[in-house]
């Protein structure tokens, strides 16, 4: 049920519908969850890592019709029929996403665990501009840390995504 | 045949003897003439679509059915007894299963203690008490509810402090011991001698490791197995210490980590929160999960250990004549400490040394190893004191070096290097920066306040790895095969070059093995960490697939009536004189056998130092009014051995890089003295680099064979890159502004005060 | 977090009735919740404002200057090129803060309106002075990020780029309140703390930020933003210097020096402002604006390099205007 205009809803459970990768979903949750805690816990979805749970650290990334956000400074009750997108459901098809295939290219990472980030980072990136530059693939990757230090090869693997993608 | 060996590995600077197991006799490296098909190449990661699409499944993503939630009620006080805990209203919360807490818990042994939750906390973040609840929420809300009655006593967080004459005495011996020291020569003799001393202090901050996933368990009661997931560097090493905190058998106690998400070091065995998961998981019968949260991390999951290096280097006849290194480590409540003296003690030949380490307590969070531990704090002193007096004598920096540059021995053991390829590094990392355009006092800068400056410095580490590790190879009735050996891939990219060894000895394509690794129900590998991943295990995980390759070809023989001396792999074929049997054809004759290849790690030769080496040059732009350093680009040049795989070892270099001008250029731990509070618990005031923070990076190998470490010839390179980059920016930053900034991170307001310092003197 | 309810009314009169002490204003909710988070805010009840479509966008109208809605996320301003060609200071410092995801959640009156990032005030354990204790910790403590000039009881720094590059055009701020609205100018939207008002915001627990304002005349300025920060970027400013000015015959009018960091509100360095009026931006003259724009700092044990910076910071912004 969406929280009616002029009234307060919660602080229990409600229903709250949006779309995730695609897929209709409902979920009964209070309005102090996360979409990132909705995301892992309720729906079972784990690609969009919790590293700080406050906005410091972008391995939460996902999209929120179609921009990039962190998931752990959203609620989820704010994404009432909206669209939200994962790494899960990045590749179509068994059919890898460009970005995801140059990230293995350029082993654009070392542990991983800001991988899903990073690359939801530069798929938004790649949906807003068909030729992203250098220079706009390394700014849209300022809000995600990488611990490992795969900078580098993250901003190679972005940038040879966007010609990829600007050639498919 | 099998035989117990007894045999000296060295890790993180420490030697010890270890017993292993070896059967049948090694192999031997694989000559020039060689041709390879998979080592050397530059693989792509073999978990490489696990980890882009969410499907690599790390500890934290682990929510079983059943799992209980539990959280850690930590002293809010540096030091403190625990009088009471009054778990009462906790217990009462919906939800809440249990508490546990020092006067409930069941005894666990610890790092010398019997307990987790001692009567003496001894930080701010010491465990005080643990939750098991239905969600992560009410169990956080419920650490709000427990009451505990604290007698605050005194205490002090601050190295120099603690190192100060009337401060807290925190142990009955006093807050300083000694816990290392070399002497060769007469130090103190040569430094009267010597017409020119550098006399200086050097100081490092504590760094904290920030892995992204925090360490972690999940742990689950089956029947009398016990099994945890757990964010590690080692799974053995958790199992042996659940054995001990436990004591319940190593049989019934399983280990995994699949995937992780970084440990720098920091991962290294058992956990209190492992020990609290398990604890819960064994009382309650449902599986427990306990992660921390990321203040957690940053006030109890280890660090760097802050600093303060005294160094003397004296100057004689165009020589360093005298060299004294004295070094306090901030190692707050660890039981041991890194050594900053090691680079000292073998970098360079000097004649006369003498380096003194002390450890120190402070009531703050233990250190924990952090990527070459010691090395990157005492490397930034002499590398700095080093370029000083270069600077101080007129010479050229990089020639005072080569002047120093042991060639044959170790100087502190006497023991001889097994290869050294230093000098190489030297020169092609001087080619790849542009070493004989830097100019004394440095260059113009893009602007007129800022200038330019390039400088370098060298290393020294371990990285021979060693006995024992042991690794099993499965030959599938389709002809590919499976790898398994308990090490784990800590981001290092493990599973990938295992991969790339066996495939080479089975002459299969890499994608044709699967590794299997990170869980104890598998063949003993050792820790991750120490550089040794690689020259521990590939050796043995080489001598898994010959063996199976040997057992294959005499079954092939057997079945296509062919010598075996006639028959080679190649590609997943059986090729005899022309004739091509595709393997998956030879075993579907023999369905029901499995080849299963052993291998184990065979010793490394005694009285020899294996070593790796490496040169970094830096060039930075400084601006002299806002104190601000812009590094421009690193050369990274490495000597260690055999390259397995030159892509993700590149990766391995960038990242030790990047760390490294962390270290260098922002991280720093800020705790508030007056309540011993950690001030930058959290990603936003703990500045870790960005990609803005990321300078062009040249990666360069020697990449020859070492000719006498394992049959790969190939040592580590996981801590390497972390260790000489500070003190090539610190000494760049020199050339630029003829300032030295003698204190990591060198923040603006450290150059600033520098510059200050220094027109005020002039 | 702390369960609260929750409502998402449609218009800022709805708004209006539902705000109050226990009812909290929520945009983009990157520092809301990070407030909540840690434990500093614990409202009973959220009132999101992104229901307010109203409020999102900017227009400029001829002769009425631009009014940007307080809803319009920070990435707008900051991408588009309309804009940059009205106002381009404020793109310029929207690149340097935060990250393009926070620029995409975070709104414009938010931004605003964040609290400050002291250590200690956003700390649960510390009862400090701001949330209502008795004393200001970081006087003691660690206060290399903390504020050098025009402080009382509290030394926070304030945090936002954005308002002092738009105070440097004379922004006023649009508040509706339950019984009707007012408009201040955006610096008087901050007080620094001080007695018995424990808060930088002069706004009212019931009001809604709608829209900040730039009159027509200040667009003719030019400007300049410039930040140092501790690391490349994601940082908070270690100075912010926004100068905006009339450069006319190499005179300068109506100058603006704006600072950030530095004290615990945006800081106009008026004194400085009026040593430039009319005359030349030449390096002297710049210098010793600079040096009058800090004349009162007092410095803590650990923040004097602010000083330094700040000084010449301002020196290099009011250099570029000579030059643009
Ligand atoms: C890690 C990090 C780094 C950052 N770095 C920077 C930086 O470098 N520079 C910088 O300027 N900022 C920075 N920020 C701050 C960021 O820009 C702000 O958090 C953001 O702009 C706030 O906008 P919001 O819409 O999310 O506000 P919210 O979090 O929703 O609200 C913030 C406050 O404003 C109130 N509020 C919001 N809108 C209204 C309104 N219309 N009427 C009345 N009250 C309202 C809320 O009640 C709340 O008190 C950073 C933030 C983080 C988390
Ligand atoms: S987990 Fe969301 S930004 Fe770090
Ligand atoms: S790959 Fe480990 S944090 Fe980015």
């Amino acid at each position: 049920m969406a929280p009616k205009a002029s009234s307060f809803v919660g602080p229990g459970a409600l229903d709250v519908s949006f779309e995730v990768n695609g897929h209709p979903a409902t979920v009964h949750i209070p309005p102090h969850r996360t979409l990132l805690d909705t995301l892992r816990e309720t729906l079972g979805l784990t690609g969009a890592k919790k590293v700080c749970d406050e906005g410091t650290c972008g391995a939460c990334t996902v999209l929120v019709d179609g921009k990039a956000v962190y998931s752990c400074m959203t609620l989820a009750i704010a994404c009432e029929g909206r669209s939200v997108e994962t790494v899960e459901g990045l590749a179509r098809d068994g059919q890898l996403h460009p970005v995801q295939q140059a990230f293995i290219d350029h082993d654009a990472f070392q542990c991983g665990f800001c991988t899903p980030g990073q690359l939801m980072s530069i798929a938004a990136l790649l949906r807003s501009n068909g030729a992203p530059s250098e220079e706009d693939v390394t700014r849209a990757v300022t809000g995600n840390l990488c611990r490992c230090g795969a900078y580098p090869n993250i901003v190679a693997a972005g940038v040879a995504a966007a010609r990829k993608a600007g050639r498919a | 045949m099998t035989r117990v060996i007894r045999t000296r590995v060295e890790f993180e600077g420490n030697i010890s003897e270890e017993l292993a197991v070896i059967q049948g006799s090694d192999l031997t490296r694989w000559g020039p003439g060689h041709e390879l098909s998979s080592v050397g190449k530059p693989v792509a990661r073999a978990d490489g679509a696990a980890r882009v699409t969410g499907g690599a499944k790390y500890t934290q993503d682990l929510f079983l059915p059943g799992m209980l939630h539990a959280r850690i009620l930590r002293s809010p006080y540096p030091r403190a007894r625990v009088r009471r805990v009054d778990a009462s209203r906790a217990l009462r919360l919906p939800g809440v299963r249990a508490v546990l807490h020092r006067f409930n818990a069941p005894r666990a042994a610890f790092r010398g203690e019997e307990t987790i939750f001692r009567e003496e906390v001894r930080f701010v973040g010491d465990e005080v008490a643990a939750v098991a609840a239905e969600t992560a929420e009410i169990a956080a809300e419920a650490l709000r509810l427990i009451e505990v009655e604290y007698e605050v006593l005194p205490f002090v967080v601050d190295l120099e402090e603690a190192i100060r004459e009337g401060a807290p005495r925190l142990e009955e011996k006093g807050n300083v011991s000694e816990s290392g020291t070399h002497k060769r020569g007469d130090s103190a003799k040569a430094l009267k001698e010597s017409k020119i001393v550098v006399d200086a202090a050097y100081r490092t901050s504590t760094q904290l490791h920030n892995s992204l996933e925090t360490h972690g368990a999940v742990a689950s009661w089956d029947g009398d197995r016990l099994t945890v997931w757990e964010s590690t560097q080692h799974v053995f090493g958790v199992r042996q210490g659940l054995h001990l905190a436990l004591r319940i058998p190593m049989t019934k106690i399983r280990v995994v980590c699949d995937f992780m998400g970084g440990g720098f070091g920091s991962k290294g065995g058992v956990g209190k929160y492992t020990i609290v998961a398990a604890l819960f998981t064994r009382q309650l019968g449902a599986p427990v999960r306990c992660v921390l949260s990321r203040e957690e991390e940053n006030l109890a999951a280890g660090n760097r250990s802050a600093t303060l290096q005294h160094l003397r280097l004296g100057w004689k006849d165009g020589r360093v004549h005298g060299a004294e290194h004295h070094s306090w480590s901030n190692s707050g409540q660890g039981r041991w400490v890194a050594d900053p003296t090691g680079p000292t003690d073998t970098l360079y030949d000097f004649t006369n040394v003498t380096s003194k380490s002390y450890r120190v307590v402070t009531n703050t969070g233990a250190l924990a190893s952090f990527r070459a531990p010691g090395y990157v704090e005492g490397t930034f002193a002499l590398e700095s004191a080093l370029d000083e007096l270069a600077q101080r004598v007129a010479i050229d920096p990089l020639t005072l070096r080569t002047r120093h540059l042991v060639t044959g021995k170790d100087p502190k053991t006497g023991m001889r290097y097994s290869f050294k390829r230093l000098a190489e590094c030297y020169e092609i990392g001087a080619r790849e920066i542009g070493w004989d355009k830097r100019k004394d006092g440095g260059v113009r800068g893009s602007t007129p306040q800022r200038r330019r400056g390039i400088g370098m410095a060298s290393q020294i580490w371990g990285g021979g790895g060693g006995p024992p590790a042991y690794a099993t190879v499965h030959i599938n009735p389709d002809g590919t095969a499976l790898l398994r050996t308990g090490t784990q891939d800590i981001g290092t990219g493990t599973r990938t070059v295992m991969a790339q060894i066996c495939a080479e000895e089975l002459r299969l394509d890499v994608d044709a093995v699967r590794v299997e690794l990170g869980d104890t129900d598998g063949p003993y590998g050792p820790i991750s960490a120490g550089s040794l991943t690689l020259a521990s295990v590939g050796p043995a995980v080489r001598l898994a697939a010959a063996d199976a390759r040997t057992q294959l070809v005499a079954l092939a023989a057997g079945i296509l009536e062919v010598p075996a001396k006639e028959l080679r792999l190649e590609r997943g074929q059986v090729i005899s004189s022309g004739a091509k049997t595709p393997l998956r054809e030879v075993l579907k004759q023999v369905e029901n056998f499995t080849v299963i290849g052993k291998g184990s790690r065979f010793p490394n030769p005694q009285e020899t130092a294996l070593k790796t080496f490496g040169a970094h040059f830096v060039s930075v732009e400084v601006d002299l009014r806002t104190g601000e350093i812009i590094p421009l680009h690193v050369v990274a040049v490495h000597d260690v051995g055999r390259i397995v795989n030159p892509r993700t070892a590149a990766s391995q270099v960038e990242g030790g890089v990047i760390q490294a001008l962390g270290f260098a250029l922002t991280e720093e731990r800020v705790l508030d003295l007056p309540t011993g509070r950690v001030l930058t618990a959290d990603l936003e005031s703990y500045k870790v680099p960005t990609v803005r923070d990321v300078p062009r990076i040249t990666v360069r190998f020697v990449d020859q064979p070492d000719r006498v470490a394992n049959n790969l010839g190939a040592k580590g390179l996981g801590e390497p890159p972390i260790i000489p980059t500070a003190a090539a920016l610190a000494n760049a930053v020199a050339n630029a502004t003829g300032v030295r900034v003698r204190t990591a991170p060198l923040t603006p307001a450290r150059v600033l005060e520098a510059i200050a310092l220094a027109s005020a003197q002039r | 977090m702390k369960p609260f309810g929750y409502a998402r009314p449609r218009s800022v009169a709805e708004a209006t009735r539902l705000l109050g002490d226990d009812a909290v204003a929520i945009a983009g909710g990157t520092d809301q919740l990070g407030l909540m988070k840690s434990g500093i805010a614990v409202p009973e009840r959220l009132v999101s404002l992104s229901g307010l479509t109203d409020l999102d966008g900017w227009t400029r109208e001829r002769g009425k200057g631009l009014r940007i809605g307080a809803l319009t996320p920070l990435t707008d301003l900051e991408t588009s090129a309309g804009f940059a060609r009205i106002l381009p200071v404020v793109p310029q410092a929207l690149a340097l803060a935060a990250t393009p995801q926070l620029r995409t959640m975070g709104t414009v009156g938010g931004n605003l309106l964040q609290k400050t990032r002291c250590w200690y005030y956003r700390d649960e354990a510390f009862p400090c002075w701001l949330k209502g204790g008795t004393r200001c910790f970081a006087l003691e403590g660690d206060n290399r990020h903390h504020a050098v000039l025009g402080a009382e009881e509290c030394v926070s720094a304030s945090p936002s780029d954005l308002a002092p590059a738009l105070i440097a055009y004379d922004a006023s701020v649009e508040l509706r309140g339950a019984r009707g609205g007012r408009t201040i100018a955006l610096a008087d939207l901050y007080q620094a703390p001080h007695g018995a008002k424990r808060a930088e915001h002069t706004i009212r627990a019931t009001e809604v930020l709608t829209a900040v304002r730039i009159p027509e005349a200040a667009l003719a300025r030019r400007a300049t933003f410039l930040k140092a920060m501790d690391r490349k970027a994601w940082s908070f400013a270690v100075v912010s210097v926004s100068v905006a000015a009339r450069v006319r015959d190499g005179k300068a009018r109506d100058v603006r020096i704006v600072l950030g960091g530095v004290a615990p509100i945006p800081w106009r360095a008026r004194s400085a402002e009026t040593i430039l009026e009319g005359r030349a931006l030449d390096d002297a003259t710049c210098r010793a604006a600079a040096d009058g724009a800090f004349a009162d700092a007092e410095p803590l044990k650990d923040n004097g390099h602010k000083v330094t910076i700040g000084r010449e910071l301002v020196r290099r912004a009011l250099r570029s205007l000579a030059d643009a």
